[in-house]
């Protein structure tokens, strides 16, 4: 409540200058509010002093002593440094220490925080090997930030979505120089030239899948053979459908496969290629089993019916240069489409009937929409027949005109 | 003529039979309407549009000058070349009637434009048929149109006394352009209106006559302001200007005759009522042919329009393709260019002031030498225009 009359004070200044217009402006613009979180420590400290007041803790009255202990009111380094002084806080006792105000329900509840954030992280694949000792896994601070922390809403933050796969890509990409990360693949890179990472910078969607939306936030783990299938299934609900419904679940669990990564690829994961249906199957299954034969079938009706599909939809474009009414059709091939997407994730339950019967649905109605609109133009072939007929009458009439015309001449 | 006492008996007498009896037996109508109207004024109308070419005497009866008339020598406009300016007036009659029928259901908005035109098209009956003959029959007229004119520059028709002949072709064919540019705009689909922007582009780079029709067009931008301007022109204003041309070209034939080479006692000359029947038989023909044009080459219905997205390859109509390419590929400012467009235009209009008037032989045939030379030039900027790439 220090702060009270200096804010009237600026108040008062604000409505005066508004009230003159002629009159001079204060010569210096106030010191910015934050300042005053920052005590006295910015002066020795100002580097640290200018990454903590763009912070969204300074805007929240968090202060240096919050987490570093001390006295920010001395500028004598025995008094400020003194009693109860942290200083830089140990790495193992980083998440600790944030929790002291995150997992405080009381302190967290007028911003509408979760305060399960430590407990989420003791369970994560970081937290567990801090516990063990293990120094260089993240800490809080890694992925946040230590004096210039972000709301995740905020696009200059390290966790906006699209800043999580380079804030990650720190320690789990090629540049990572952490001893126990070497030999190991380049995730990040491999996320990168995925179709998810595509999705997300490419056309902007912040939507798409980023590291934390298979691995968990503050509980980050790989998940495991078993449970692959319901991180994915997350978003792709009709694939884990099917294929939890088909054999290929239980016998990849069996055999310790993990499940959609053994054949989708793992950070890598690219767009759908329904054509690898007629070569994929032979990685895992004889070269020529009949489970190869089954991919080779499934992909053979899944293109005949993409076929027609394509030759209805150039068909309505010819109609519509005619134009012929072709709303209908439209709409029938849309449906058609429907049918052929749904072929795709049907795929994964590896059952013949259940992916024909939806090919050939959508083959049927695009050959139906097909001849229908072959009928209409056929239709119009006719009139080039009735332009005979027409023709006859044109002649027909210029004949007695010409009779009418010899007979008026005879007459002048 | 044995029944013509009985028909022209008293023209304006209002004999007692006229009060309550009405039409008596057949053909009395006549005498029944001409108690009431001067049937004969009515009719001397006709003489401002070339089917008649004496002066009528409006005092006597309608069927007596009708038998009068119909046996008259006229000029056998029925037959080549002078069929070119027959062709023009059957045309812009065909033009009006089929343009009326689409103005029933166009809608000169750019949201409803294309939707309309489409409703036209696609879902009244013979919809397709009266656009198709709209859109074969105006390009029949600039074909007639520009042969008409090139006519009457081969035949020297331009000098005296036919100057007006001249300035009245020139402005039919100027009228018939503007009127296919103005037309081409309201289907409102991609083609016509990125066809429409190129075009305008040329117009604008005009010196005087761009900013004068930008400020008349509403603006350089082609939007809803330009798309019920150039509606009301096409149906219109320009229409108008049309039938008043037609009206002059037959006023001053009517004075000067149409062309000295050709004198009416080597087989060209016929009389009224053949010429009508001769008339009739080219209209059923015009018919036949724009039929078949309209069923076996018909127009290629294009997506809307999207001014947002330019397609590929996009011209100009094909008569303005060579002042498009003088204009974006010309060497030197556009304005100057512009200027020059405008200096050759004037130059063709005034031709009957600047060409030399002597009638010799020898004379014309040096002028018609500079008229191929100058058409070639045309031929050869229209198909440069036609494949060169924008600068």
């Amino acid at each position: 409540m220090r702060r009270a009359p200096f804010v009237l004070l600026l108040l008062s200044a604000a409505t005066a200058a508004l009230a003159q217009p002629g009159s001079q402006r204060p010569a210096t613009s106030p010191p910015p509010t934050a300042s005053a979180a920052a005590g006295r420590c910015g002066v020795c400290h100002p580097s640290e002093r200018v990454q903590f007041e763009r912070s969204t803790h300074a805007q929240e009255e968090v202060r240096c002593v919050s987490c570093h202990g001390g006295d920010d009111r001395s500028l004598a380094q025995a008094v400020a440094h003194g009693a109860g002084f942290i200083g830089r806080p140990r790495r193992d006792d980083v998440p600790r220490l944030c929790s002291s105000c995150h997992s405080d329900e009381g302190k967290m509840r007028a911003y509408n925080l979760p305060v399960d954030q430590y407990a989420l992280y003791q369970t994560s694949g970081h937290g567990r090997r801090l516990a063990k000792g293990d120094m260089q896994v993240a800490v809080c601070s890694d992925c946040h930030g230590a004096h210039d922390i972000l709301p995740r809403s905020d696009p200059a933050s390290r966790v906006f979505p699209l800043n999580i796969p380079r804030t990650c890509g720190r320690c789990h990409g090629g540049n990572a120089s952490a001893a126990g990360r070497r030999g190991k693949p380049d995730d990040h890179r491999e996320y990168l030239s995925s179709v998810h990472a595509h999705e997300l910078f490419d056309r902007g969607n912040p939507r798409a899948p980023t590291c934390v939306s298979c691995h968990g936030v503050h509980g980050a783990a790989p998940p495991t053979v078993g449970d692959v299938d319901k991180v994915c299934g997350h978003c792709h609900t009709a694939e884990r459908r099917y294929f939890t419904a088909g054999p290929h679940r239980e016998g990849m669990i069996a055999a310790g496969l993990p499940e959609c990564v053994s054949c989708h690829g793992h950070h890598d994961t690219s767009a759908t290629q329904p054509q690898r249906l007629a070569s994929l199957c032979a990685t895992c299954h004889g070269g020529k089993s009949k489970q190869v034969t089954l991919g080779a079938k499934m992909w053979t009706e899944y293109q005949a019916a993409a076929t027609q599909i394509e030759q209805a939809a150039a068909l309505i474009e010819r109609a519509d240069a005619v134009p012929i009414q072709t709303d209908d059709y439209r709409a029938r091939l849309e449906e058609a489409r429907t049918y052929l997407r749904e072929a795709l994730p049907a795929a994964h339950a590896v059952h013949e009937e259940t992916v024909t019967g939806l090919t050939t649905r959508a083959r049927s109605v695009g050959a139906e929409v097909a001849s229908e609109i072959y009928g209409n133009l056929g239709h119009l072939q006719s009139r080039k027949l009735v332009l005979v007929v027409f023709w006859f009458y044109v002649l027909l009439t210029v004949v007695v005109l010409r009779r009418f015309q010899s007979r008026a001449a005879r007459k002048d | 003529m044995s029944d013509a006492p009985r028909v022209g008996g008293t023209p304006g007498g209002g004999d007692a039979s006229g009060g309550g009896a009405g039409p008596g037996p057949r053909g009395d109508w006549v005498a029944w309407l001409e108690r009431r109207l001067n049937l004969t004024e009515t009719f001397s109308f006709l003489t401002h549009f070339g089917l008649v070419w004496t002066p009528v005497d409006t005092s006597r009866p309608v069927r007596e000058v009708v038998r009068e008339v119909a046996s008259q020598p006229v000029p056998a406009y029925a037959r080549w070349p002078r069929v070119l300016g027959l062709l023009a007036a059957i045309l812009f009659g065909l033009e009006v009637v089929t343009g009326v029928l689409l103005a029933y259901y166009y809608r000169p908005t750019p949201e409803a434009a294309f939707e309309s035109t489409r409703t036209i098209v696609r879902d009244l009956p013979f919809g397709w048929f009266i656009h198709q003959l709209h859109g074969w029959g105006a390009w029949l007229l600039v074909i007639v149109v520009a042969a008409r004119l090139l006519r009457l520059f081969w035949d020297g028709l331009y000098r005296a006394p036919r100057e007006v002949l001249w300035w009245s072709a020139v402005a039919m064919a100027w009228l018939v352009l503007q009127s296919d540019f103005t037309g081409r705009l309201l289907t409102w689909d991609s083609r016509s209106y990125w066809a429409a922007v190129r075009g305008m582009e040329v117009v604008f780079a005009l010196p005087v006559v761009g900013p004068l029709l930008a400020f008349l067009l509403g603006g350089r931008v082609i939007n809803d302001d330009v798309l019920i301007r150039f509606y009301a022109l096409h149906m219109l204003v320009l229409p108008a200007g049309f039938a008043f041309f037609l009206y002059l070209t037959f006023a001053t034939l009517r004075r000067v005759g149409l062309s000295p080479e050709a004198p009416m006692h080597r087989g060209a000359a016929t009389t009224l009522r053949d010429h009508l029947y001769s008339m009739l038989i080219l209209s059923v023909l015009l018919f036949g042919v724009l039929t078949t044009l309209a069923v076996l080459a018909p127009f290629r219905f294009q997506a809307a329009a999207d001014p947002y997205s330019t397609p590929t390859g996009v011209r100009p109509p094909w008569y303005m393709l060579a002042p498009y390419a003088v204009i974006e590929n010309g060497p030197g400012p556009s304005w100057l260019l512009g200027l020059l467009l405008l200096a050759v235009a004037f130059a063709v209009l005034l031709l009957p002031l600047w060409a030399p008037r002597a009638a010799g032989g020898r004379v014309l045939g040096r002028m018609r030498l500079w008229g191929l030379f100058a058409l070639a030039a045309w031929t050869a900027l229209s198909v440069l225009g036609a494949f060169m790439e924008r600068r």
